[in-house]
């Protein structure tokens, strides 16, 4: 009979443990980061249709200011995100080289489709073609960190 | 020269007034030299005051009034028909919520609050299929709000 509590401790503890969720390891980051880029993120070769050019980039930072800032900050360097550092995966900066290395395409495809299972969700129908691929040009000018301010929703 | 041109046609009808009145003086003297000049002033001042109606009944043709509802997530009706160079005015009702109506290609953007009314007239210049979007974010849905503009000859 005595060991019916051991037991229940034992699984809480191993539950508990399990939830933690620490930072992951290099090798396991250059692992999944190599996994995605050459495996699991698709549409490698879809070009942009819309121009790079300045209308473009004010429509993708006004499509990115709705819905991507809460995760990612006005200025896509997570600038005022408050649980940036806390989740696992880490958001990671828009600017670095993990993200800009993915070809428009594939931007559009982590957009349409979220990264799973980070918190990355998929974008499709909450935001139109159009729109996506605007951002994506925005996102290939993101503006200087921390020049955008915090997003609204975490000044209150 | 043009610019000169184009300012006199504007006042065309001022012009046509000027030479009316005075032609009519020109009447009351009696004299047939003078008549000959009425005459000429009269067909230089029928001439440009015929310019000045021609552009105003242009501009008086009444463009089509297309009534669009914009209701989280479709407007209504979803689908639209136009010809090719025919003025339209879109007047576009927000039921629930802010929302727009983009047609990028055809440099069209309309945006309504909710319960407002708004509307843009634009003549398009090419046949086709447009798709429009909701131009302001409205929720989950916003991405397929969208209505397809046919233009044909």
């Amino acid at each position: 009979m005595r060991r019916i509590p051991i037991l229940a401790t034992a699984i809480v503890s191993l539950g508990l443990g399990g939830c933690k969720a620490d930072p992951p390891w290099k090798v396991e980051t250059k692992t999944v980061t190599f996994a995605k880029h050459h495996v699991f993120v698709r549409n490698k070769d879809q070009r942009n249709p819309l121009p790079s050019n300045a209308d473009t980039w004010v429509d993708g930072k006004e499509a990115f200011s709705h819905y991507c800032v809460s995760c990612h900050g006005m200025d896509g360097q997570n600038t005022g995100v408050p649980f940036a550092d806390h989740i696992s995966p880490p958001i990671p900066l828009l600017t670095s080289k993990e993200v800009q290395s993915y070809t428009d395409g594939q931007l559009k495809w982590i957009l349409d489709n979220g990264v799973s299972p980070s918190g990355m969700p998929g974008s499709k129908g909450t935001l139109s073609d159009d729109e996506l691929w605007s951002i994506v040009v925005y996102l290939r000018h993101l503006p200087p960190s921390g020049s955008q301010g915090v997003p609204d929703m975490y000044t209150h | 020269m043009a610019d000169k041109h184009g300012r006199s046609c504007e006042r065309g009808g001022l012009i046509a007034a000027k030479r009316i009145a005075g032609a009519a003086q020109y009447i009351s003297k009696g004299g047939f030299v003078k008549r000959r000049f009425m005459l000429l002033g009269m067909l230089i001042g029928f001439a440009l005051a015929g310019m000045t109606p021609a552009r105003s009944v242009k501009a008086q043709a009444a463009p089509r009034r297309i009534e669009v509802t914009a209701k989280r997530f479709a407007f209504d009706p979803g689908e639209i028909t136009v010809k090719k160079g025919q003025p339209v005015v879109l007047v576009l009702h927000g039921k629930d919520a802010a929302h727009g109506l983009r047609f990028r290609e055809l440099n069209v953007d309309v945006k309504v609050s909710a319960g407002g009314t708004s509307e843009v007239q634009f003549t398009p210049d090419k046949t086709g299929d447009f798709v429009g979007h909701c131009s302001v974010f409205c929720g989950s849905g916003h991405g397929g709000m969208m209505l397809t503009l046919h233009v044909v000859d």
